[in-house]
């Protein structure tokens, strides 16, 4: 079926960037377009004329289903959760002092693993 | 619920620093404030490439046309991200996108005073990416904080943007300041022909009945006058620092009061120009908007019939 200019001609499409294959896809905003493909295009020229990409989605809107932003109840913190972040177990850097040694972060250890890693590329030039 | 309750909860959610988002309940008037800005928005973005771009191939080096091609696609992109918002409001109203574009075609949107007047001499590109852009972003970086969070998301893209056509501009002008007593010349005879025009940009400097709901309902928080200031904070001693003159002889700064005293614009003659598009150069863009508009509505029509062909089989 043929529509016309006023009925609105081209179709909603959110895009999707992914800026490196470390990331995750993350939405950008919209365009609007005649096909995907077309989308596709949209979608580059009008985010990427300057970041880096190495992938978009396009994802015709009414696909995307959503929680209403009215439903808050949806996203109640009834109960306190300290008990499943870090926070909640910063009692373990005084415990850990009784036994004469140190609390120990996530950060630390990938800071030491680059620094192992580092070392292992010096030595491997000097031979 | 009633209507009344519904909008006391709205204004308690804006007291509350909430954004509001385009499938949100929101008042009639919040929903026309928010179009008529973002359309006039969108539509001033799309007719500013127009004066930018009469500049691309007379450019004076390859990297100048380069870097103002680049400018005049984000002028239009920004008019792409903000109709998309624009769309979105208009919607519930019976708006199509096909009514936003074409409503700048029949003289029912307005665009900034700015994007009315003639771009002389290569000098003018340079003005417009340093001052017209400066004062836009003085103007969007305000609107960052807006209530309304699909024009918040978008505006920081173009702010982001906009710091390079900024960067680009003053480029043009360090060049020319820098440059033969001729290209000085031009430069300076470019301000004398843009400065009324830019006091103008942001505005009556009385708060009308239209901008004082814009501040209650936070779509904006800064008043025009009040950006306005920022403006001449930020630019004149700038503007003066590289051997130009102001063509404002009231131009001072009060101590006393704390701000900057200036000649009015002629606000009869600019606003008759944005309110009939009596510019100029009003009906020659606006013809060339229309051509590209109208001319190419079978480009647009063609891929839809392809792809409602490849939908059947």
């Amino acid at each position: 079926m043929e529509r016309s200019e006023g009925q609105g001609l081209f179709d909603v499409y959110e895009v999707f960037v992914q800026k490196s294959q470390g990331e995750f896809h993350t939405h950008v905003g919209s365009v609007v377009a005649s096909s995907p493909d077309h989308a596709l295009y949209m979608a580059r020229e009008n985010f990427l004329r300057r970041e880096p990409g190495v992938n978009i989605w396009v994802v015709p809107r009414e696909h995307v289903h959503a929680t209403p932003y009215e439903e808050t109840d949806f996203f109640a913190r009834e109960m306190d959760r300290k008990y499943r972040e870090v926070s909640g177990y910063s009692e373990n850097g005084r415990l850990w002092r009784m036994f004469r040694e140190k609390a120990l972060s996530i950060e630390e250890i990938a800071k030491a693993l680059e620094v192992q890693e580092l070392q292992k590329r010096k030595s491997r030039k000097e031979k | 619920m009633s209507i009344d309750q519904r909008e006391r909860e709205f204004m308690e959610r804006i007291h509350r620093g909430e954004k509001i988002e385009a499938t949100d309940w929101m008042p009639d008037e919040y929903r026309m404030l928010l179009l008529k800005l973002i359309h006039m928005h969108a539509v001033s973005e799309i007719m500013g490439a127009y004066p930018e771009k009469e500049w691309v191939p007379k450019a004076p080096s390859l990297r100048r046309k380069l870097g103002i091609m680049a400018k005049v696609q984000d002028e239009v992109g920004h008019g792409q991200l903000l109709l998309r918002v624009a769309e979105d409001l208009a919607a519930p109203l019976g708006k199509t996108r096909e009514d936003l574009v074409s409503d700048v075609i029949h003289g029912k949107v307005k665009f900034h005073n700015v994007f009315h007047m003639e771009t002389k001499s290569w000098a003018d590109a340079g003005v417009i990416g340093w001052l017209v852009d400066g004062a836009a972003i003085i103007n969007q970086v305000a609107l960052l904080d807006t209530s309304y969070g699909p024009y918040a998301r978008v505006l920081k893209r173009i702010c982001a943007e906009e710091s390079f056509h900024m960067q680009h501009g003053e480029n043009i002008i360090l060049a020319l300041a820098m440059g033969t007593e001729e290209q000085r010349e031009m430069l300076q005879d470019a301000l004398n022909r843009w400065w009324e025009s830019l006091i103008f940009f942001f505005g009556p400097q009385h708060v009308t009945k239209a901008a004082q709901r814009m501040l209650d309902y936070k779509i904006r928080t800064k008043t025009n006058e009040e950006l306005r200031q920022q403006f001449l904070n930020k630019y004149v001693p700038r503007i003066r620092s590289i051997g130009l003159t102001i063509p404002d002889p009231k131009l001072r700064y009060d101590e006393k009061e704390k701000k900057w005293i200036y000649s009015e614009p002629d606000w009869e003659k600019f606003s008759r120009i944005v309110r009939d598009n009596q510019g100029p150069k009003s009906q020659e863009r606006i013809a060339l908007r229309r051509f590209a508009h109208v001319e190419q509505r079978w480009v647009r029509e063609a891929m839809m019939r392809s792809r409602d062909k490849l939908a059947v089989v």
